[in-house]
């Protein structure tokens, strides 16, 4: 048997490289593709993603209704025939609307890769929007809403996103019961009409990519004409509004969830990058100041994360909890007792080592793997960038001063403006 | 096809070795079998505790999350009724500090009252926020109770109840370690871009010196058969009423265990499942519904559940998910609908293995089930499965006298 080592063993240090580019072609009809060639697997992921986000919408539910409907009936195929076709081929199929695009991702095996095709084509451009089916999806998810309605966290998260972008503006309107019958057939034909076209799609296919596959994917797609444009207005950037302090009411509930946070830069930003890097100190990972006063000394939560997202016409940032009752105006002190000491008290050296190696990791686990690659693509390729977005925040990484994160902690953590949202 | 080498060491440790070239990572994978099946019934949710504890560090290491950040590395864990399982991912070329951590936290953990008294804490706030806040979120305890009469599987991974996480004690926690924290209790699996000779020897470096422990022997008692159907109604303040159900099933490694699996698929995978077919889509009586098997080591359950839409009685609900379930038992699936499952079972098996992480943490798992080449039979596995199986299967478990079935009723005036 051998002794246990003395000396611990050596770290090298921690290189992103070169990250993978996404190859771009263009289809017959000029419908820009993304190729991500990467994995070992038979397996391609396919994402169709169109300018169809909540951002479009004048009335609630709208986007996603018209997404969700997409195969609920086509004009050679019934809902039903729809479904088993994606299942018998072992397809999966993910339908989404964010806040600004809306999409249909596909899981598909090469071998069945042009039937997943042709039925993709016929959900994306041929959906009839029946009555009876609407209605039915209508009933089945105002359930769902109302259960929804239930947990503290969505409750908060949802009065978050009206408090900084305002209830009259589709970032931040939420959705009520009576929404849920205020739809019908003819506004999701005109949306599916205004907002999945061709002109306005871009596809990302990623896994592994051969000639065929695009052979393939040009011969379905290539041959579509060509309508509609990439240039459709969203709603007007929300306005900046003065922060407040509000509280949800949940009867009988055990946890608070709280929320701070605002409005804030999004990635096209030159601070961006930076902030990103503030935010991962306060409370983007295990390690965070965050996670280690209000879990690891205080046991309020089970979990406190901060994080900076963006949109395509603004962004916010967020630091998200839920811990219990009793223990609601102790945590929210000691989250803003942590914001003050990031706007003040340098991070030391060591603590900054681990946060630039971190998010290095974190920048090598964003491109392993041909899904991941094509989300990494997503997230920046959405606002106009592209890898240099990726470069940039690696060299930030490695370069940022402690008196940089306690600056840029006084400017995007201005204690003033972070609205404080409970609901419990 | 995944290839991998196995290496056992001298103290018990079990070592697998999957490598992959296309990445720049490595994931770590060590499984120990231990689960809260092991746990007294007195003391419950004590295993995924000492999982929180894990990560408090050691006399040598305080701080465990720290060094592995510094290497690159993330890492977590989960406890589940069988096993209790940590996994790491960082760049390959770091590997070693992922060994490094986890064999000086196996060798000794720094157990402090303080320690123990913070994590008691959140995980109780993780007991509110998974479970008891959440609107269904003690569903499945109480169908579980209900199945299950002896076996350990009738609490829940995460306590039986808060107050037996408040009355853990340090002494209890202590043992809980030496008697089930061992190498020869343990399963470590690496995939990713590492050499099989290389990582072998690295693994050899740094647990080759951890003497093997006493390993408590596992008295776990058997299920007795359910001979009569079970039925528990729970008044809850919920939006909607929710029907649970619940069947035994044999174990892990008994042959039906893929049946099972394609059964509770052929009601209710994809959007197509029959499930959803007639008693969503068609019938409108819920408003989604889901069927599943546990996936346990011991003798497990098919469970199904569902959330009625408004107007619909629980009866008839029930009665609705019994026509279907008949169906199953009088008529063969048709060869498309079989093929259907299987291309689907496949699906999902590739994409599974597009990870690194789940090639570990499947590797180590198939191995404490007898033998990590299983993954690369499970495809075949299911391909072999026919209708005549499906029938009999149906028929053996999906019985009235083998069920137990929980009404969730909601007590809001308005919820009908």
């Amino acid at each position: 048997m051998n002794k246990y080592p003395e000396e611990k063993p050596p770290v090298k240090p921690v290189d992103p490289g070169i990250l993978p580019e996404a190859r771009t072609i263009k289809l017959d009809n000029r419908i820009p593709v993304y190729l991500l060639n990467a994995g070992t697997e038979d397996i391609v992921r396919i994402e169709f993603i169109f300018k169809a986000g909540n951002v479009f919408e004048k009335i609630p539910l709208l986007a996603s209704a018209t997404n969700a409907m997409l195969n609920e009936g086509t004009l050679n195929y019934s809902s039903s025939r729809i479904n088993k076709m994606f299942d018998f081929h072992g397809a999966f199929i993910n339908q989404y609307t964010d806040k600004d695009l809306g999409g249909v991702v596909i899981f598909a095996l090469h071998k069945n890769l042009k039937k997943i095709l042709e039925l993709a084509r016929e959900i994306l451009f041929l959906p009839v929007f029946p009555a009876s089916e609407l209605k039915a999806m209508l009933k089945k998810r105002l359930r769902l809403f109302l259960i929804n309605r239930e947990k503290v966290h969505n409750l908060a998260t949802d009065k978050f996103y009206e408090t900084i972008f305002g209830s009259d503006h589709p970032y931040g309107r939420q959705v009520v019961a009576d929404d849920f019958n205020n739809l019908e057939p003819c506004m999701l034909r005109d949306f599916h009409k205004k907002h999945y076209t061709t002109g306005s799609l871009a596809i990302i296919l990623s896994g592994k990519i051969n000639d065929k596959v695009h052979e393939t994917i040009n011969q379905i797609f290539g041959g579509l004409s060509s309508r509609g444009s990439s240039q459709i207005k969203p709603a007007e950037n929300p306005v900046l509004r003065d922060s407040i302090k509000t509280h949800v009411k949940k009867q009988d509930a055990l946890q608070t969830a709280i929320r701070i946070g605002s409005a804030t830069i999004n990635k096209c930003h030159p601070d961006y990058p930076g902030l990103k890097i503030t935010d991962m100190v306060l409370g983007g990972y295990f390690g965070s100041r965050l996670m280690k006063k209000i879990r690891e000394e205080k046991g309020y939560t089970y979990g406190i994360y901060s994080s900076v997202s963006s949109l395509n016409i603004s962004g916010y940032k967020v630091i998200s909890t839920e811990v219990s009752k009793k223990n609601t105006q102790k945590a929210i002190d000691e989250i803003m007792k942590e914001i003050r000491s990031l706007q003040s008290v340098p991070a030391g050296r060591d603590e900054l080592n681990v946060v630039r190696n971190y998010m290095l990791g974190e920048l090598l686990r964003m491109f392993d793997g041909p899904f991941a690659v094509a989300e990494s693509f997503r997230s920046v390729w959405q606002y106009g960038l592209d890898n240099s977005y990726y470069y940039r925040l690696a060299e930030k990484i490695k370069t940022i001063d402690a008196d940089e994160i306690t600056s840029l902690a006084g400017t995007y953590y201005n204690i003033d403006e972070l609205n404080i949202i409970t609901a419990g | 096809m995944i290839q991998f080498s196995r290496f056992t060491l001298d103290n018990g440790l079990r070592i697998l070795i999957h490598e992959d070239r296309s990445t720049p990572l490595a994931a770590i994978n060590l499984l120990y079998d231990v689960g809260s099946r092991d746990e007294d019934p007195e003391s419950t949710g004590l295993a995924h505790l000492f999982e929180h504890l894990m990560f408090g560090g050691t006399s040598e290491i305080p701080e465990f999350d720290r060094h592995l950040q510094l290497a690159g590395g993330e890492n977590n864990a989960f406890t589940t009724p069988d096993i209790t399982n940590y996994y790491i991912t960082l760049p390959a070329e770091n590997i070693e500090t992922g060994l490094w951590l986890e064999s000086d936290r196996m060798r000794n953990l720094d157990l402090s009252r303080k320690k123990l008294e913070i994590q008691k804490k959140v995980v109780t706030e993780e007991y509110f926020q998974r479970y008891l806040n959440q609107p269904y979120g003690d569903a499945m305890i109480l169908l579980k109770s209900l199945a299950y009469k002896i076996h350990p599987y009738r609490w829940p991974t995460i306590g039986r109840d808060v107050s037996h996480i408040k009355n853990s004690g340090l002494r209890k926690v202590r043992d809980f370690f030496y008697t089930h924290y061992a190498p020869n209790n343990a399963i470590l699996a690496i995939s990713g871009n590492v050499k099989p000779d290389k990582g072998f020897s690295l693994v050899q470096k740094w647990f080759g010196a951890i003497e093997k422990r006493k390993v408590a022997t596992r008295k776990i008692p058997a299920e007795p058969e359910q001979k009569e159907a079970r039925r528990l109604v729970a008044e809850k303040d919920v939006p909607v009423s929710a029907l649970y159900k619940a069947w035994h099933m044999g174990p892990r490694n008994s042959q039906d265990f893929h049946v099972m699996d394609l059964i509770t698929d052929i009601l209710a995978g994809g959007e197509s499942g029959r499930l959803k077919t007639h008693l969503v889509r068609k019938k409108k009586i819920f408003s989604d519904i889901n069927a599943y098997i546990s996936s346990d080591i011991d003798p497990g359950l098919i469970i199904l559940h569902g959330k009625l839409m408004k107007g619909v009685e629980i009866e008839h609900a029930e009665e609705s998910v019994r026509q279907v379930i008949n169906d199953l038992k009088k008529k063969y699936p048709s060869s498309p609908e079989l093929e259907k499952v299987k291309n689907r079972f496949e699906s999902s098996l590739i994409l599974t293995n597009t990870s690194i992480l789940n090639k570990a943490v499947n590797l180590a798992y198939y191995e404490l089930l007898g033998d990590a080449e299983m993954i690369n039979r499970e495809a075949d596995t299911f391909r072999k499965t026919d209708r005549k199986m499906v029938m009999d299967a149906a028929n053996r478990y999906l019985t009235d006298t083998n069920c137990s079935t929980l009404y969730y009723n909601s007590s809001r005036q308005n919820s009908r």
